[in-house]
């Protein structure tokens, strides 16, 4: 291995952060005002400082735009209530997936590990495909359906880490008992739906991800549990830094390497399956945003944790954004923008693996 | 003198399924000693150090480290006590030198410290310690493999413990850099009181640097004691099977090995007393089974010719076997058939196998026809309804004229082998070799 061929080591700069914080600062504020129905810039500033301040700046959100009132309230609700809880959803559940896919890459010390590894995917799925398929809770979906798609999701986190932690408890058992029981819940899921075809399209639409069920109560529990297990995790990044360097090595330094990845492992799945409930399955951003804060500021995980979660939360928010954009009136599955945006670097970090060093779990 | 010793186990075992791995072994390291285990592959070395860093549970006796049993202790406690340097550590991200050595603090930290200034000047000066003190800043992957290793001994080091073990840290290592390390861990040893014990795969290194050397073979304790002590011509016979010859170096005073040859017991190299040439005449796997009885019943042996990559080329090499040889699937060329002729030349016997003739190697069979009647020639018979002709009738008519002219028809690898003891014996009995006009 040539020197040549290693990136420099990147040092700590504090530019990128700074780009991140103002950046991330403004594609909020305008992210509010995109949606489906176009909101006009000044007024949607107006009513958004207007509800943020609790009235208190432009009491009359409204004033110099021409509305009239019934217009102004229409606006205040689509801004307020639909698309400023859809803003927050996409950071909450980027943050998750960024932070998930980071803990996990570090814990199977794999760069091309995501948060969808353990089989959590095809529980949630499953979850929700049974409240479409026997019409669970009808009327109250949007308690329903996160409910059984969380349960479906973190049952199967569960499962196979009970599964492989039993007597053969390496790191390469436990994906493949993961990739093992995700096909069995596909072919179970499958099998269902073969004889539901037509919430078979409900399910695929839930498949490819989306922000519809964002509202203030989601929200609000989104974004105190993941803050919760988000910080958790975080405090892991010491001992994952450790594992890189092999399970024994990290021993003779210290770390409980077992109880380090069963925790880490249960925290990322807990934190996925959250995001899984509220809005399917969005792929490619646990994948991608770690890689993007190692490239920019190192591969010290202290780092990448938080770095991957401010990250994934802008990447989503983004995705959301030019969905919207490159399609208007029209909600699109975000995944779709996801896979797009995560696929050519997804191939992009397999060739260089290939170009840089041996690739591998061990 | 009251001091609790760095290591103290009795009658420990370990077993890996139905192996033992280490065998009532009893292992004492008293504070400051630097001690070398050494042993063949697989005699257990690294089960005794993985033991002693309370990686594996015994399955009797146990591991005391400065008095306290190692499996009793936190892992993070274990970590300020012990310290390992592996033969290599897994790197995959190019950390900073500097932040690598830190993560050696890691038995120091509380979850939500972080690394402190004291850490730091202490990671600095330990990579000094190693060499490394301007290469800080620089990446692991980026530095060779002898920086690396020492960045790994410093990474050790910053756990600040009073016991280093380290595994084969020299295995990667040119003899340059296997001596620069192991001078630095025992001068470590020396000024701060380190204990150290080291795996080495080389003797000689063990010799200079240990002040005691423990020798492990099959998981038993066979040997234990300072270097002039236990080193012997005798222990490398009886533990690692080789001859070597044993010297003194005369500015250190210490012992050295200069290894010679493997001994194998089993089968006494052929030398050149032994009866022979037989020359093997095969091809295509025909002759191995002939090869090998005659290589064990001593027989200096030789082949041709052969075809590279083919069975019997490969079990002629194996055996040590002269042989001439074409390569693969070639018609045999001027060159082989030159070398071939050189050997049946030599040869006081030859055997032809039952090999299948086409083409490419009927040459084998025209080559053996003039040596008929000047040495033994057996033609050993193929076994019945094999077809050996490939090449037109020309091979059956090339063995009719071979038996026509006084080659011997032996049916079988044993009848075979036994004509050719008759064939080699001592002048007095030669009278028994098979007649000439018998076939």
């Amino acid at each position: 291995m040539s020197t040549a061929t290693l990136r420099p080591v990147p040092t700590r700069r504090w530019a990128p952060g700074l780009v991140i914080l103002v950046g991330g600062g403004v594609l909020v504020v305008l992210s509010a005002l995109l949606g489906a129905v176009d909101v006009p810039v000044q007024g949607g500033l107006q009513i958004l400082l207007h509800q943020l301040s609790g009235g208190q700046l432009f009491p009359d959100p409204c004033r110099g735009t021409g509305w009239s009132s019934g217009r102004c309230g229409a606006y205040t609700f689509i801004v307020w209530d639909l698309y400023l809880p859809e803003v927050l959803l996409a950071l909450v559940v980027g943050a998750a997936l960024g932070i998930a896919g980071g803990a996990l890459q570090g814990v199977f010390r794999n760069p091309l590990a995501d948060p969808f590894l353990l089989g959590i995917s095809s529980g949630g799925t499953l979850g929700a495909a049974i409240v479409y398929v026997y019409r669970i809770g009808v009327g109250h979906a949007d308690l329903y359906l996160p409910a059984f798609a969380f349960v479906g999701a973190i049952s199967t986190g569960l499962l196979i880490l009970a599964v492989a932690r039993g007597r053969y408890g390496s790191v390469e058992t436990l994906l493949l008992t993961g990739v093992a029981i995700a096909n069995l819940l596909s072919a179970i899921l499958s099998l269902v739906l073969l004889y539901n075809p037509v919430s078979g399209e409900q399910v695929t639409f839930w498949l490819l991800g989306g922000l519809g069920l964002a509202d203030w109560q989601v929200d609000g529990l989104a974004v105190g549990a993941v803050l919760i297990l988000g910080t958790l995790l975080c405090l892991y990044g010491r001992e994952l830094n450790l594992l890189q360097l092999g399970p024994d090595v990290a021993q003779s330094a210290g770390v409980d390497a077992a109880r380090v990845r069963v925790r880490v492992i249960l925290l990322a799945s807990l934190v996925t399956a959250i995001a899984v409930a509220f809005t399917g399955i969005i792929g490619f951003v646990g994948l991608v945003s770690p890689h993007i804060v190692r490239r920019l500021a190192g591969s010290d995980y202290r780092i990448v944790l938080p770095g991957g979660a401010a990250v994934g939360a802008l990447f989503l928010l983004a995705a959301r954004d030019i969905s919207y954009l490159a399609f208007p009136r029209v909600v699109l599955p975000l995944g779709i923008f996801t896979a797009f945006a995560g696929v050519p670097f997804f191939l992009y970090l397999l060739y260089r693996q290939r170009r840089l060093a041996p690739m591998g779990g061990g | 003198m009251g001091s609790p010793l760095a290591v103290h186990s009795s009658g420990l075992e370990v077993r890996f399924g139905s192996r033992i791995a280490l065998h009532a072994v009893d292992f004492d390291v008293a504070a400051g000693e630097f001690v070398a285990l050494v042993g063949p592959n697989g005699s257990g070395k690294t089960t005794l150090l993985r033991t002693v860093l309370g990686f594996l549970t015994p399955d009797q006796g146990s591991v005391e480290v400065f008095g306290t049993p190692v499996l009793d202790l936190a892992i993070r406690d274990r970590a300020r006590r012990v310290a390992w340097v592996p033969q290599e550590e897994t790197l995959r991200d190019n950390v900073p030198l500097l932040q690598y050595v830190l993560y050696g603090r890691y038995p120091f930290h509380h979850p939500l410290d972080s690394d402190t200034e004291a850490d730091r000047v202490l990671a600095r000066r330990i990579l000094g310690d190693v060499g490394l003190a301007d290469r800080a800043e620089d990446g692991i992957l980026s530095i060779s493999g002898g920086e690396r290793q020492r960045a790994i001994l410093a990474r050790a080091l910053a756990q600040e413990t009073p016991l280093l073990l380290l595994d084969e840290p020299t295995a990667h290592l040119d003899v340059a850099h296997q001596l620069d390390l192991l001078s630095r861990v025992r001068s470590l040893s020396r000024t701060r009181g380190v204990t150290v014990i080291a795996a080495l795969h080389d003797l000689n290194l063990a010799a200079r640097f240990s002040d005691r050397i423990v020798v492990l073979s099959r998981g038993r304790r066979v040997a234990d004691g300072s270097p002039k002590d236990v080193l012997s011509e005798d222990l490398l016979a009886r533990v690692w099977g080789v001859d070597a010859d044993l010297a003194v170096d005369s500015r250190s005073g210490l012992p050295y090995l200069l290894p010679r040859r493997l001994i194998t017991e089993t089968r006494p190299a052929p030398s050149s007393l032994s009866p022979g040439p037989v020359h093997v005449v095969g091809g295509g796997g025909a002759a191995a089974p002939l090869l090998r009885a005659l290589v064990d019943d001593g027989f200096r042996v030789t082949a041709g010719a052969l075809h590279l990559l083919d069975t019997d080329a490969e079990t002629a090499d194996s055996l040590g076997i002269v042989a001439a040889v074409e390569g693969p699937f070639a018609p045999l060329g001027a060159e082989s058939r030159a070398r071939h002729r050189a050997l049946l030349e030599e040869a006081r016997v030859i055997v032809v196998a039952p090999f299948a003739v086409g083409p490419s190697n009927l040459a084998n069979l025209e080559d053996v026809l003039p040596f008929v009647g000047r040495v033994p020639v057996l033609l050993v018979e193929p076994p019945a309804g094999s077809e050996l002709d490939f090449a037109g009738g020309a091979a059956t008519a090339l063995r009719a004229a071979l038996g026509a002219s006084g080659a011997v028809a032996v049916p079988d690898v044993a009848a075979a082998v036994r004509a050719v003891h008759q064939a080699l014996a001592p002048v007095s009995t030669a009278s028994a070799a098979p007649s000439p006009v018998e076939g």
